[in-house]
């Protein structure tokens, strides 16, 4: 039994209550139980946590994760990457877990749904800013949208919003148009090839959980990377004064 | 397609309460638990460190220790070893001081055994060498020795010059005018009256004479006064004959050894 039909281009469509305005469709439930298996599993493993050398595999499968995108956003920001943790690792979690549940039967990804997409995708729209404001302060980030010259606000203004719908809509994109390839895949050639197509997305999904949470911290880090040049510029100015 | 903003705002809503549910259960507790781990391990570090540090401390302070203790033993074997040098030159020299009493003793014994073989020599020789030549002058020229003796001795008496004379008579007169004259045989009348005659003449008359045997002296007679003495015997040719032998006898040692 399929529960978005191959019709239906999100499972936003497929609504299994409503009453006015509130809305719980497939998305809002799958989303539920992918944070149910998230945050049940990691209250589990943690739960039992231990600093000692010896350690459980699950406790080493998450400390593997988290300091691997511990590393990447080092490497990213060039400073210390707790600040940044939950964001751009759930985004990659939800992301990656959402992508590669397709896998069981009868789970459809949220991330399939262009909602879930933006909504991940205003997410980083609006964490960009606050990044941003909260160690440049409000004048210092605003000034970089006038560089270098006013001129460039809209067209600053018009990559921040190009860059959200591309986040949006390349995700959304590759889920949706993967599930609906399997789809019709299935009604072409049911044997064989469709596992090798499931297999593929499965490597797909993690990519684009992967770009998804990279591309993130790009767009916060160049948001850092403006107070950074102002610190250098402020200390040029001292020691030229 | 549309967007329905309800589920727009709920799948913000549900990624924010995402967000803050992981970031209780999952990151927190997890970096807490590999900074607690990187703290153990740099701790345990740390403290392998200082324990180096100790232990290289501690492995110095041995080694100096042991340069001291090597220094000291050093300094000690040195010191016995003067000591024990010092010790073996006293013992050698104590050794040699022993030896060379014992040597000293041993030669006085030598030196007492052999005046006492030449006393004896001197007495039988003296005893032989008169008798033999009492015989003798008996038998060649029909004489007495002790006469011969006696002759001598007034000879002697006659003989002697002014300065001497003069010296015995000091002598005489300061000794109470007594004269001894000893003899190793008997004097006879005839031979006293001679004697008498000749000391009148020759030194003074005014004494008492007065006349001794003394075996001792060794076929001769001698006048004794206060220091002063006048003699003939056997002993100036026994003296002679003593020296010729010892040297003969010393000749034959070193010959020996």
């Amino acid at each position: 039994m399929e529960i978005v039909a191959l019709h239906q281009i999100s499972p936003d469509q497929v609504i299994l209550w409503s009453r006015g305005f509130i809305t719980l469709n497939v998305t809002i439930l799958y989303t539920w139980i992918v944070m149910l298996i998230l945050v049940g599993g990691s209250w589990l493993i943690t739960r039992n946590l231990s600093s000692d050398i010896n350690v459980s595999r699950w406790q080493h499968l998450l400390e593997v994760v988290i300091s691997i995108i511990r590393g990447e956003i080092s490497e990213m920001t060039k400073r210390d990457a707790d600040s940044y943790i939950p964001l751009i690792g759930t985004l990659f979690l939800f992301i990656c877990v959402s992508n590669v549940l397709v896998i069981v039967p009868g789970f459809v990804a949220p991330t399939s749904s262009i909602t879930t997409t933006a909504a991940l995708a205003t997410c980083v729209f609006i964490a960009v800013p606050f990044y941003g404001v909260s160690r440049n302060g409000i004048i210092h980030y605003v000034k970089e949208y006038f560089q270098p010259t006013f001129i460039f606000f809209p067209f600053h203004v018009m990559g921040e919003i190009s860059r959200t719908l591309a986040l949006t809509v390349r995700l959304f994109g590759n889920i949706m148009s993967h599930e609906k390839v399997i789809g019709i895949l299935l009604a072409v050639t049911p044997l064989l090839f469709p596992v090798i197509m499931q297999i593929l997305g499965l490597l797909i999904g993690v990519i684009q959980a992967y770009i998804f949470a990279i591309l993130s911290m790009v767009y916060i880090a160049s948001a850092l990377s403006a107070e950074d040049d102002f610190q250098e510029e402020v200390k040029k100015e001292g020691s030229s004064a | 397609m549309h967007i329905d903003w309800f589920v727009l705002f709920c799948q913000i809503f549900n990624f924010l309460l995402l967000m803050y549910l992981l970031k209780r259960f999952l990151y927190g507790r997890i970096i807490k638990a590999m900074d607690d781990r990187e703290a153990k391990i740099a701790a345990r570090f740390a403290e392998a460190e200082e324990l180096k540090i100790k232990a290289n401390e501690s492995a110095e302070l041995y080694d100096k220790r042991n340069q001291l203790l090597t220094e000291k033993s050093e300094q000690m074997l040195n010191e016995a070893t003067v000591a024990a040098e010092a010790k073996r030159k006293e013992l050698m020299e104590k050794v040699r001081e022993d030896v060379d009493q014992i040597k000293e003793r041993w030669q006085d014994m030598l030196t007492r055994e052999q005046e006492a073989f030449f006393h004896d020599l001197r007495q039988r020789a003296s005893r032989q060498i008169y008798a033999t030549a009492r015989r003798a002058l008996t038998d060649l020229a029909d004489g007495n020795l002790e006469e011969r003796i006696v002759n001598v001795f007034i000879r002697r008496i006659r003989e002697l010059d002014k300065v001497e004379s003069e010296e015995i008579r000091k002598a005489i007169s300061s000794g109470g005018n007594r004269v001894v004259v000893q003899s190793a045989f008997g004097v006879s009348e005839e031979m006293r009256k001679q004697i008498e005659d000749a000391l009148k003449k020759q030194i003074t008359n005014d004494f008492t004479i007065r006349y001794m045997m003394e075996p001792e002296i060794v076929s001769g007679i001698e006048l004794r006064v206060n220091g002063h003495k006048i003699a003939w015997s056997l002993n100036d040719y026994l003296d002679t004959l003593v020296e010729n032998l010892t040297e003969t006898l010393q000749r034959e040692a070193q010959a020996v050894s």
